[in-house]
Order: structure tokens, then sequence, then C-alpha cells
């Protein structure tokens, strides 16, 4: 993406998220006594200011981008397969759900293990062995400082318990 | 309570081994942290942070200000043997420091980068010690409207000068802005953004956000560009720095620690350009001048001078108005609230103690930075081979269990992964983190300062210029404003 489409997509992007606060966000998820006496003590007031300063700045970027740019190069490294790339994003997007879904099913330590693998296999660790070793001790290491030293009820989960 | 014994006071807290211990650790956290490209002396300070959870007060803001310490020095060590800066403070160090590794004399580099390193650190803490009171006990005078107005500067600046442009510093900070008003409101108690959902009431946790916005980017930059990491390690070589070269190099090193105390001290600029600022004049002034960016020590003892008079002085902003220099003390505040401590003026009246206990752990450190230093250098090689695909799962890891512990939420969990993918975003669109970071803590404070003033005064906007304190953050805002657009549209014109 060059320096121009991001200028381009985030000015759009900033003017849509105004008219969205304006028009629909402030108005029905955030709710406002009716008799409030001034505008500018209203719990809304301030979400309407941040919204209007966020159109006016996307109105700015189009305008900053009116001219073409002759350096239209990327402005991101390039990696070698933007296609694997994304299914890896994708892989990451699953691990994170995957892994809060499981926090308190199988609890903190076990999930946590089962996180560490996944995302060095995501990776292509060219050391699985070490990984491995390093998702079983790493997670009970944590356990181990956060249970017993700083006496954080860490999940435990409903199957395997530590103690 | 009398100078001596505040001085009594804060020896009393810090003079144990288990604060002098804490401050070690943070050191060599901070050094490895800051010396493995891609984890950084920000990531570094933010994943120490819950590990601070059980601490005394005074210790765990002391392994983490050692963090912030050894990092901004450890970035310098991949920045000069592997042409990699460890954090983006260390950018200058590369221009010299690396054509010295290319020529064998990496260890010589290092060295000056040690030493120049120290000094700075040095010179920056005792800044700090004789400005912040002074800048205490000043705005201990100011009401809302004036830190209405304090606030409303330090944003601007920060959002102006954190990425590339104002356009896109000033979305972030707006952002954040936005983001911090989820939750219950301020003064009616009615629900903002909530849905009803009741771990929303409190708002979001700023340790998930910042988590989320600083460690978990890295770890989807490594799954999106598995083997982007790869870099060749230079050598150390034979030669060391002299006392004589530390000589030669000494007035730019004392220019470059007062650049990095007088960029540092105002919010939102940061380590980097005070780098680049004492490069630069380092190059200005030196009789080498066409070595420079060929190999030439001062460039190297400049820049670390640079960025490493910055450390102390960023917490004159933090101690003194409660207002976070840059990213890296905006986690450090995270620190002083997790254990009930509200940085700014009252904190000089409340716990002076821990104040001046904080200023003698960091008159310590700069001696201690110099012995961990040294052993950084030797050992880099072992830090530099640990593998980054094996690195970036131990740092998701220690992410969920850092953020759970905060408040033993999985909700919180969530939060961070979600701003995690925000900040991958952020990155890819090239919109500086700081300013979205800062201006979701300080967003609270802006909003109540205004919405008390426009109380005082009966709605009138004419009381946020009610003085002269409110004249001049005024005139300062307008004046950043139209230095920062003037800059924009120079490099504009010079394009086109």
């Amino acid at each position: 993406m060059s320096k121009r489409a991001i200028q381009l997509q985030l000015g759009i992007g900033a003017c849509a998220a105004c008219l969205f606060l304006i028009l629909y966000a402030i108005p029905y998820w955030i709710s406002a006594p009716s008799n409030i006496r001034n505008i500018v003590l209203s719990p809304r007031f301030w979400p309407y200011a941040i919204a209007g300063l966020t159109g006016l700045v996307g109105l700015g970027m189009l305008f900053a981008n009116r001219k073409p740019d002759e350096d239209d190069a990327p402005v991101n490294d390039p990696i070698e397969d933007p296609g694997a790339g994304l299914i890896r994003l994708a892989g990451m997007a699953v691990l994170m759900a995957v892994t809060f879904w499981l926090l308190p099913r199988i609890g903190m330590v076990w999930a946590a293990m089962l996180a560490f693998a996944a995302l060095a296999f995501l990776v292509r660790t060219r050391h699985p062995k070490t990984a491995l070793i390093c998702a079983l001790v790493v997670p009970l290491l944590l356990y181990g400082f956060f249970a017993h030293v700083a006496g954080v009820a860490i999940p435990q989960g409903d199957y395997v318990r530590l103690p | 309570m009398s100078m001596i014994d505040s001085i009594m006071a804060g020896l009393a807290l810090v003079g144990n081994v288990e604060a002098l211990v804490s401050l070690a650790i943070g050191i060599v956290i901070g050094v490895i942290g800051g010396a493995i490209p891609g984890i950084s002396a920000t990531m570094a300070v933010a994943l120490t942070l819950p590990f601070t959870f059980p601490m005394q007060p005074i210790n765990g803001i002391l392994l983490l200000l050692g963090v912030y310490k050894g990092g901004i020095f450890g970035g310098s060590i991949p920045a000069i043997l592997i042409k990699t800066p460890g954090t983006p403070a260390s950018s200058a160090t590369v221009l010299d420091g690396h054509p010295m590794a290319a020529k064998g004399e990496a260890g010589r580099a290092l060295g000056m980068a040690l030493w120049a390193s120290c000094t700075a650190d040095l010179i920056s803490n005792l800044s700090l010690i004789l400005l912040a009171g002074w800048l205490a006990s000043f705005a201990l005078s100011f009401g809302p409207p004036e830190f209405f107005a304090l606030i409303l500067f330090s944003l601007t600046i920060i959002a102006g000068v954190s990425g590339e442009s104002l356009l896109r510093g000033a979305l972030a900070a707006l952002l954040g802005l936005l983001l911090a008003t989820i939750g219950l409101d301020l003064v009616y108690g009615t629900n903002r953004f909530t849905f009803g959902h009741p771990n929303l009431m409190g708002g979001l946790n700023f340790i998930a956000v910042l988590i989320g916005l600083f460690a978990i980017p890295e770890v989807i930059n490594m799954v999106w560009h598995p083997t982007g990491h790869m870099g060749k390690v230079q050598t150390l070589g034979n030669k060391w720095v002299t006392f004589a070269e530390y000589k030669r190099c000494f007035r730019s090193i004392v220019r470059g620690s007062f650049i990095g105390v007088f960029l540092g001290s105002i919010p939102g600029i940061g380590a980097a350009p005070a780098a680049f600022l004492s490069y630069s004049e380092a190059r200005r002034k030196s009789p080498n001048k066409a070595n420079f960016g060929k190999g030439e020590i001062e460039g190297v003892a400049a820049s670390e001078a640079g960025n490493n008079g910055v450390a102390g002085a960023t917490l004159i902003p933090l101690l003194a108005l409660g207002v976070p220099g840059d990213v890296i003390t905006a986690i450090i505040i995270g620190a002083f609230m997790v254990h009930g401590l509200q940085p700014g003026p009252m904190m000089f009246v409340m716990n002076v103690d821990i104040i001046y206990g904080l200023f003698i752990g960091l008159i310590f450190s700069s001696g201690l930075l110099f012995i961990v230093g040294g052993l950084a250098i030797r050992g880099f090689k072992p830090v530099a081979d640990i593998p980054k695909r094996i690195l970036m799962p131990i740092v998701l890891v220690l992410c969920i269990y850092g953020v759970f512990a905060v408040n033993n939420s999985i909700f919180d969990v969530a939060v961070m992964f979600v701003m995690g993918w925000v900040g991958f975003v952020m990155t890819r669109y090239h919109i500086p983190a700081a300013p979205f970071l800062i201006a979701f803590i300080l967003g609270p404070l802006l909003e109540d300062n205004f919405r008390k003033s426009m109380l005082m005064s009966g709605g009138a906007p004419d009381i946020l210029l009610r003085g002269p304190i409110t004249w001049f953050f005024w005139a300062l805002t307008l004046l950043a404003v139209v230095a920062i657009a003037r800059g924009t549209l120079d490099k504009a014109r010079e394009k086109s």
C-alpha cells in the first residue's frame, strides 16, 4: 500500500466513523438524563466533540491527499507470499478466539500450553523440540509465580487441577 | 517535612537489599529486552509490569524504572552489532555504531555507548531531582482549568510529533480519547458504550489496552512475516574504548545529555528525536565532521547521550504533573495506579518518602547500569541467538497471564487480544500508538477537568482562560499547532 492509499483510506474511514458516531452510536449507545440544563455537562457532549474532531481530521486527510504523489512506492516491507501471510493471520485470529474460549474451560495453564505450541507451529519454528519443552515449562513456571507468589487465582478449569 | 527528613524517609525505603536487587534485576531485564530486536524497552516494561503486583510499591516501581533505563541502553547493542535498533531510540546509534562494527570495532563502539549512556543517565537523574520538586510545588496551585489546558497541550505535542504525520497522530489521539469514554459517565453515572455489560462499566482495563497495543502486535507481525527478523551478528573485535576517547567525546556527551533532558521533560517528544538532535549537533560542532556516518565514535557517544538523557527527564512531567512524558512512563503510571499511588503534585505532599526513595534509587541505577551493561556487551551473543519464533510464543503466554492477573478477569484477556489487532492495523497504517495510549490514559482526566471547570463557571467557557497559567498553556498549544502544521507544509512543498 502506498502512502497516498493509506491516507485516502484513513480519511474515508475517519469521516465514516464520525458519521456513524454522530448519527447512530452516540444517540443510541449513550444514555443521558433528560433534565440537563447545560449541554456541555451532558454525558454525550464529550463523545460528540471527539466525533466532530475525528470528522475534521478525516477531511484534513482527504484534503491533504488531493494532489497525486510522485512517490507511489509501498510503505510496508513486502513479504514473500502475502496469501500465506493472510492465512497465518486468520490462523492467529482463530488461535486467540479458541484460547479465550478454552481459558475458563480447561484452565489457563493448559490453554496457554496449547496456545504456545500452536503459535510456534504457526510461525514455522525451526526448533520444534525446544518449542515443545518451552510450551510445557513456561506456563507452569508462570502458574507457580502468579498462583503461589502473587496470590492470583489462576483459572484451573473443569478437568485437571494443579496444586 | 524538611528536605533532610524527606531524604532520610526515602533512604529508609530504598536502603535495603530488596530495593537494590529489584533495581538490578530490572536493569538486567531491560538490557536483555532492549537487546532483542522486536522486544524493545516498551514491551519489556509492559511485560514486567504484572510481576510487580506482589512487590512493595517502591520496589515494583524501581524494577520498572530499571527495565526502562536498561532497555534504552540495551537497544544500542543490536543497533551496533546487527544494524537493527533494539528500540526506536537507538536508531541514531546505527549511523556510526554499525560502520564501526563492520570495521571490527564493535567492542569500542559498545564501550563508548555504555559510558555515554551512564553519564547521560546520571545527568538526567540529577535534573529530575532538581526540577520535579520545583515544578510540583508550582503545580499545586493548578485548578481544573489549568489542568485541562496543560493536558490539552501535552496531547497536542504528543499527537504532533509522535508519528510521520500530524493528522495521523491526531487521529490516534482521538481514537484513544474515544476509547476512554467507555464506561459509566463521571458526573451522572449513566452508561456510555457499555451495552449493558458489567465488565465495561468501569471502562477498559488500562493494562490490557497497553499490553494489547505494544506486545501483541509484535506477535501478530511475527505471524505475518516469520522471517523478517533475521540479521547477521558482528563480532566485538579486540579494540576497547579508552578514557582518552571518552574525554574527547565528553563535550558531545554532556551536550547530548542536556538535549535529552530538555526534550524529555516536554511530554510526548521521547528519546528518538533527542538522539538524532544530539547526533546532528555533535556532527555540526565536531572537528571530525567528515567522519560522521562512516564510523565516528563521537557519533555513537552523542546519540546514546541524547537518548539516555531522556530517561530520567521523562519522569519530570510524570511525577510533578501526573502527565506521562512518553509511552514507557505511561506504562509506569500503571504501576503507580496498581499500587494505589497517583503521580502528580499531591504525591510530593502525601508520599514524599516514595518520591525521595525513587530519586535515591535512580542515582544508584546509573552505577548499576554501568556494571550490567558491561556484562551485557560481552554476553550479547546468546541473547541474539534466542530464536524469535520461540520468543514470541513466550511473549503471548506472558501477556495472557499478566493481563489476567490485574483483575482476575478473562474479559481483560479478550480486550488485550482485540487491542492487539487494533495495534497491528495501526502499525500497517502507520498510525502512531503513543498518542493513542497517552490519550486513553489522559482522556478521563481531560474530560473530568473540563466538566469540573464548566460546573465551576456554570457553563461559561471563559473559565478556560481564567489566568496567566491557562494563557501560557493555550499559547503553547497554539504555538505547537502552528509549528507542527508549518513543518508539515514545508515538507510537502519540498517534495513538490
